[in-house]
């Protein structure tokens, strides 16, 4: 134990969306030409811009899926990777489990890897769940000798013993997953990377799976690397987390603290914004947005913002187009990215100038945790405009008046709905 | 699992952003060589299962092709076979080339059709085209078992005298050196056909504009002297003259020629093997 198997160093990767290759052969010739033989610019190059300027093109944006990343995980370690959607959590995994190259940096590391991007990879429709078997085993890496001494386990642990020589066409959803799982997770590597494939299957297999997972790591010393966009799975299982965000590492380190850290991080209130000038507001050449305001309709001001407290989301932009008629959307992220809800607001026509516009989330209805908000701004009811992601964001508060529980409330949403309970009958005695 | 703690700069692997000409891993491919048998097994299965001729259907497209060649090739237009009888001297043909043409047009479409497996889990990418090509050889053994089999009715029953010589014992390795040129054409337009989808149309134009340039349906000889180098700087033609000379003794080869195409051969497969390794990293990003 103790020994590092995984080592990072300044890794990135960058997507360069669109030029790559143009996908046609003309526009690569009429490229090449121009650069190499007449030496002139490139004419699919666009300088780096600053952050605030919209490339003219934005199929011709650099996109950084990971920045210079660095970080050991020693043997033996079950490492979380958490992150918002975005943040470069896939990549990373695909970099590791030799898919895709890395820009910069190097991965060095000690054993072998094997990688669960998917659930059932490798798997045919037509062949039967026995030939699926050894299909899958193999495109994982598993030797003949190895899947045939695992095989019975593998049978059992998925329970389809029945229609192991049906093909998997037929299968359930159900059937299939676990088939699919109980292979991977027979598998025997050094080091295993799992992106996001508890997510499949029901309750009860998940909590199969999640078991297997921890008994491996725990009794064979395994080294594991988990994508989970549930904090849940990641505390559980975990004892170390990584956590990303826009391809840069926040932090690394203990699985407990991290995670306190990233939904602090998260939840860190973004609640008004204000731009001065039409420059640096955000936006584009239809709207620009000049503020943006949450504000908590308190009924005693001392109070905390919890979940009885009703929300009012104003903002105010300009409109750049004479005569739009326009909508705006507005959508509520609980922090690990799961939408909660999108409301729309009616089409208005809207001149030149500045707008103003507000939208009220009523009390009793979030759940206690970290929201943010994205505005849409939608022409005509169906053209999208701009899309300000994530441009609020807030904590709501618990409160639970004399209810004398304390767990985790459970549920994206916390909604008072009318409950009735009344004494029917008594017990004669 | 790891003998002591002062190993920890000896790294077993070691991933980055450098793809190489030469990252052929030969042991790997060992290590993988279950899940190759594997997909020719599951080719097979998902091509014959379900079907009511199976395996024969692989019969039927030859003698097909072999029925309207001998009637339009040699008795409308009339082109002449030498001395051999018709039916030998097509089928001979047609198996071959179905060989190249099947090995080819395998491998040319493998980044477009696996894009889905390669993005999702890593192994050697060249299993798919080994694969490939073991299909292709399998397909191949039934076509040339029936072409054996027409050419020992031939020789029973039409009293036709086998060549004599040791020639016939270089036919596995005519095939060999067939098969690898089709596969290593294939894995160039692997790669391109991954980049530029319009290459796809050339592709199954080229291949059939390549057919009339190699000695499928004419013996070199019966080509013109003033353009019979066209068909002699197709690499194929000296394969097909020497394969139809080794089984029926009759092909013009020239030591010249079987070294350019020998040459060509190899060049080309060391050519393919490198693009394919230094490409194969990058093409997951565009496909």
């Amino acid at each position: 134990m103790g020994d590092v198997v995984i080592k990072v160093e300044e890794l990135s990767k960058v997507y360069r969306l669109g030029t790559i290759g143009s996908g046609s052969l003309r526009q690569d010739v009429a490229r090449w030409w121009s650069t190499s033989v007449l030496k002139k610019d490139d004419p699919f190059y666009y300088p780096q811009l600053s952050e605030n300027q919209e490339p003219k093109d934005k199929s011709q944006k650099a996109f950084w899926a990971l920045q210079d990343l660095s970080f050991e995980i020693k043997q033996g370690e079950v490492w979380g990777i958490i992150g918002n959607n975005g943040a470069g959590k896939s990549t990373l995994l695909k970099i590791i489990s030799r898919i895709v190259k890395p820009t910069k940096g190097v991965v060095r590391g000690k054993g072998k890897i094997s990688s669960l991007l998917e659930v059932g990879t490798g798997f045919n429709q037509e062949l039967t769940g026995r030939e699926n078997i050894f299909m899958s085993g193999y495109i994982l890496g598993m030797t003949k000798q190895e899947i045939t001494a695992k095989f019975d386990e593998i049978v059992d642990f998925s329970g389809i013993e029945k229609f192991l020589d049906t093909p998997v066409k037929r299968y359930s959803s159900g059937m299939y997953v676990r088939l699919a799982f109980a292979v991977a997770a027979h598998l025997e590597p050094d080091i295993l990377i799992l992106d996001e494939v508890l997510s499949v299957g029901d309750a009860e297999f998940q909590k199969k799976c999640l078991g297997k997972v921890k008994d491996v790591s725990r009794s064979e010393g395994r080294t594991i690397l988990f994508v989970s966009h549930s904090m849940q799975a990641v505390s559980n299982l975990c004892n170390h987390a990584l956590w990303l965000q826009k391809g840069r590492l926040m932090e690394a380190g203990r699985a407990t603290t991290v995670i306190n850290n990233y939904i602090k991080g998260v939840k860190k209130s973004q609640l008004h914004r204000t731009w001065d000038n039409l420059v640096e507001a955000p936006g584009n050449d239809f709207v620009r947005f000049k503020s943006l305001r949450l504000t908590p309709q308190f009924s005693d001001p001392d109070a905390p913002l919890d979940i009885r407290t009703p929300l009012t989301v104003e903002f105010e932009f300009w409109n750049l187009v004479e005569d739009q008629d326009l909508s705006i959307g507005l959508h509520l992220f609980s922090y690990g990215g799961e939408c909660i809800f999108d409301v729309p607001s009616p089409s208005f026509h809207c001149k030149k100038g500045l707008v103003e516009g507000e939208c009220t989330i009523p009390g009793n209805f979030l759940n206690d945790g970290s929201y943010y908000i994205s505005l849409i701004v939608v022409k005509n009811t169906s053209i999208d405009l701009f899309y300000y992601e994530e441009c609020l964001s807030f904590e709501i508060e618990d409160y639970r008046g004399d209810i004398k529980w304390f767990g985790k409330w459970m549920g994206a949403v916390r909604p008072s709905f009318p409950f009735r309970l009344e004494q029917k009958e008594l017990e004669l005695v | 699992m790891l003998k002591s703690k002062e190993v920890t700069t000896d790294w077993d692997w070691e991933i980055n952003g450098r793809t190489r000409y030469w990252g052929l891993n030969l042991q790997e491919l060992w290590h993988y060589r279950h899940l190759s048998m594997s997909l020719v097994r599951r080719d097979f299965l998902l091509n014959y299962q379900q079907t009511v001729l199976g395996p024969f259907w692989l019969l039927i497209q030859p003698i097909l092709t072999l029925g309207t060649y001998v009637l339009v090739f040699n008795k409308l237009i009339g082109v002449s076979t030498g001395s051999l009888p018709p039916v030998l001297f097509y089928l001979s043909g047609i198996v071959l080339w179905n060989f190249f043409n099947d090995t080819f047009m395998g491998t040319s479409f493998i980044f477009r059709e696996n894009a889905q497996l390669f993005s999702k889990v890593y192994f050697p990418r060249l299993i798919i085209p080994i694969s490939q090509m073991g299909t292709q050889i399998f397909r191949f053994g039934i076509q040339f078992a029936m072409l054996l089999a027409m050419l020992a009715f031939y020789v029973l029953f039409k009293d036709y005298a086998l060549p004599t010589g040791f020639l016939a014992i270089t036919t596995p390795l005519i095939i060999m050196l067939v098969g690898l040129t089709g596969l290593s054409l294939g894995l160039i337009f692997s790669v391109v056909t991954a980049k530029y989808r319009d290459i796809i149309n050339l592709v199954t134009f080229g291949v059939r504009l390549l057919m009339f340039l190699t000695p499928v349906l004419y013996p070199v000889n019966y080509v013109p002297e003033n353009v019979r180098w066209i068909v002699q700087f197709n690499p194929l033609t000296s394969y097909f003259e020497l394969f139809r000379r080794a089984l029926l003794g009759q092909g013009v080869v020239s030591p010249e020629s079987l070294g350019y195409s020998l040459a060509f051969t190899f060049l080309l497969l060391f050519i393919s093997i490198g693009i394919f390794n230094k490409q194969g990293d990058k093409l997951i990003d565009v496909v």
